[in-house]
């Protein structure tokens, strides 16, 4: 019994706490400002923008 | 002080100074090849249990409509070979790709190589240890009988340290990210690995180590089960679908502010659904009212995704020829779409009345876990594969035949089974009708069922031998690939020796 208790305090407190944090810390920290920027993370000088990858069945064989 | 010094620990470990002041990012073929080996073993030792789920999948369904096949044994007998199924193909397949492409994208998002990869792969040696032994248990007749967890209770802590190591060496990746911002993948990708200790270790304390009692048994039971679903495999498939769709065709996500939208509402609903599965039990009739209309509104993050993705996709339409991860992935993505939006539907009072307790929510299951996360995975794999090991897969006919193999499979599996199931409610429902009248109604669809496995079966073993295929060019001196798979470069001089 004493251990179901603790968890379920743990998780009613723990889980809500811990995301409410994680919005503060996103917040703080510019995440959900310079949206634009954010998209732009999968691409970088290497593979930029506007460079499909994977393109390898069909005709782009050999 | 103690985090900037265990910071500092963790960065030694780098293979070269990463981070934003130096300048210096690490190379993507960089990134891939430290991946090689942990996740190389995730994906193989996930197709075996793939290979070994589909064939009891099999057996599972022709002793549904042939019930005397090898009945004989107690061992093989429906309930061990059905049980047995579920839990190969969600903890052996489902998951272990999963953690295989979630180590492998947050390297890439967060530019980093990924250190000290040796204790991936014993976390990986471990994760299989602890299944094989829970899947032998299964067999022996050691099932616990909750439906997802029926691992019996002496191999799941085995699981779950695995596991926590795993989670843990995602976080210290994320600790050592060079990209200040993050991707709404990284987001999908931290909280699953955050959530599935919370939901797994949970439901073990509370139904196996000391069980709780009576029907609150059954609702965390549902709430962990649909939560496996929902706080597990949709996060991991979402990030997958965030990353490559506008990898491949080369384009940023149409609106970044409707992909937070869409993860945060999922944070919020998502974890509510669990006690639809239970709509007409014996419970507290609020705690099933909350648990519909949290479904319903699931509608928002779904219709999130669903937007977004189609417009990052409109006009590329045409990439779908020429990529098959693209291919998979668009699959997976449309299935998840359909897949939610049958669940809202199978949620409500009045639908679930008809469609609980038949092959509709067999078929529900299978869109959801094949036809969306699956299919995500596969398609996942088509990219990655070829990107750790430097070599192109060996042939297109091959990937022509495991995709539509697994496009049409999962097609004829999912569409005959939810119309059949309905039907079937519909006739259970009715007084008049024999319950022994309703079996023979299912007959032919279950028949149906087992043609559309043995399509997933030539799928699975297409895309086994192929990446077996793959492997062994791994044997054959290094040529540079004539395919644009490595369009970042060669993997540098410094790392490859």
């Amino acid at each position: 019994m004493p251990v179901i208790s603790l968890i379920l305090l743990g998780s009613v407190l723990l889980l809500p706490a811990a995301a409410l944090l994680s919005l503060r810390w996103a917040t703080r920290s510019g995440q959900f400002t310079l949206m634009n920027r954010a998209a732009l993370l999968p691409f970088d000088d290497e593979e930029p923008i506007g460079q499909a990858t994977d393109q390898i069945l069909g005709d782009n064989r050999r | 002080m103690n985090s900037t010094t265990a910071s500092k620990a963790l960065k030694a470990l780098l293979p070269g100074d990463f981070s934003n002041e130096t300048g210096r990012r690490a190379h993507l073929a960089e990134i891939d090849a430290s991946c090689r080996v942990p996740v190389l073993f995730f994906f193989l030792s996930g197709l075996l249990w793939l290979l070994i789920g589909t064939l009891f999948a099999l057996l599972a369904s022709i002793k549904l409509h042939t019930p005397e096949f090898l009945a004989g044994q107690e061992w093989l007998t429906f309930g061990r070979v059905r049980t047995v199924h579920l839990n190969t193909v969600v903890y052996g397949f489902a998951s272990q790709t999963a953690i295989a492409v979630a180590i492998w994208l947050m390297c890439r998002l967060c530019r980093v190589p990924l250190i000290a990869s040796g204790v991936i792969t014993v976390a990986n040696l471990f994760y299989n240890i602890g299944l094989t032994v829970g899947i032998i248990g299964i067999f022996a007749g050691d099932s616990t009988g909750i439906e997802w967890l029926e691992i019996p209770k002496y191999a799941t802590p085995i699981i779950f340290v695995s596991y926590a190591l795993i989670a843990v060496w995602m976080i210290i990746i994320f600790r050592l990210r060079t990209e200040r911002h993050l991707y709404v993948s990284q987001w999908y990708l931290l909280a699953a690995v955050l959530w599935f200790p919370w939901i797994y270790g949970t439901a073990q304390v509370m139904l196996l180590v000391e069980p709780v009692r009576g029907v609150v048994q059954a609702a965390i039971n549902w709430w962990f089960a649909h939560n496996v679903l929902g706080l597990w495999f949709t996060p991991i498939g979402l990030a997958a679908i965030y990353y490559f769709i506008p990898k491949v065709i080369g384009r940023p996500i149409h609106s970044y502010y409707l992909s937070v939208l869409g993860f945060w509402s999922l944070a919020l609903f998502y974890n509510w659904n669990g006690m639809h599965h239970l709509v007409g039990g014996p419970l507290p009739a609020w705690m099933i009212t909350v648990s519909i209309v949290a479904s319903v509104m699931m509608l928002i993050p779904v219709f999130a995704v669903a937007i977004n993705h189609h417009f990052t996709l409109v006009g590329h339409f045409g990439k779908l020829k020429h990529s098959p991860t693209l291919r998979f992935i668009v699959f997976g993505a449309v299935s998840y779409t359909l897949t939610s939006l049958q669940g809202v539907l199978s949620a409500l009072r009045s639908f679930s009345e008809v469609s609980h307790f038949t092959h509709h929510t067999v078929a529900h299951a299978h869109l959801g876990m094949y036809a969306f996360f699956g299919m995500v995975m596969f398609g996942s794999m088509y990219y990655i594969l070829p990107r750790i090991t430097q070599r192109e897969w060996p042939s297109n006919r091959l990937i022509s035949v495991h995709f539509w193999a697994s496009a049409l499979g999962i097609i004829l599996y999912v569409v005959p089974l939810s119309l059949a199931g309905f039907q079937q409610g519909r006739l259970m429902n009715n007084a008049a009708v024999k319950f022994l009248d309703v079996v023979q109604f299912t007959l032919p669809w279950l028949q149906l069922r087992t043609l559309a496995g043995c399509l997933l079966a030539l799928a699975h073993l297409a895309f086994v031998v192929h990446v077996g295929w793959l492997l062994l060019r791994m044997l054959e001196p290094y040529r540079k690939p004539v395919l644009n798979i490595l369009t970042g470069g060669e993997i540098p001089a410094t790392t490859e020796k």
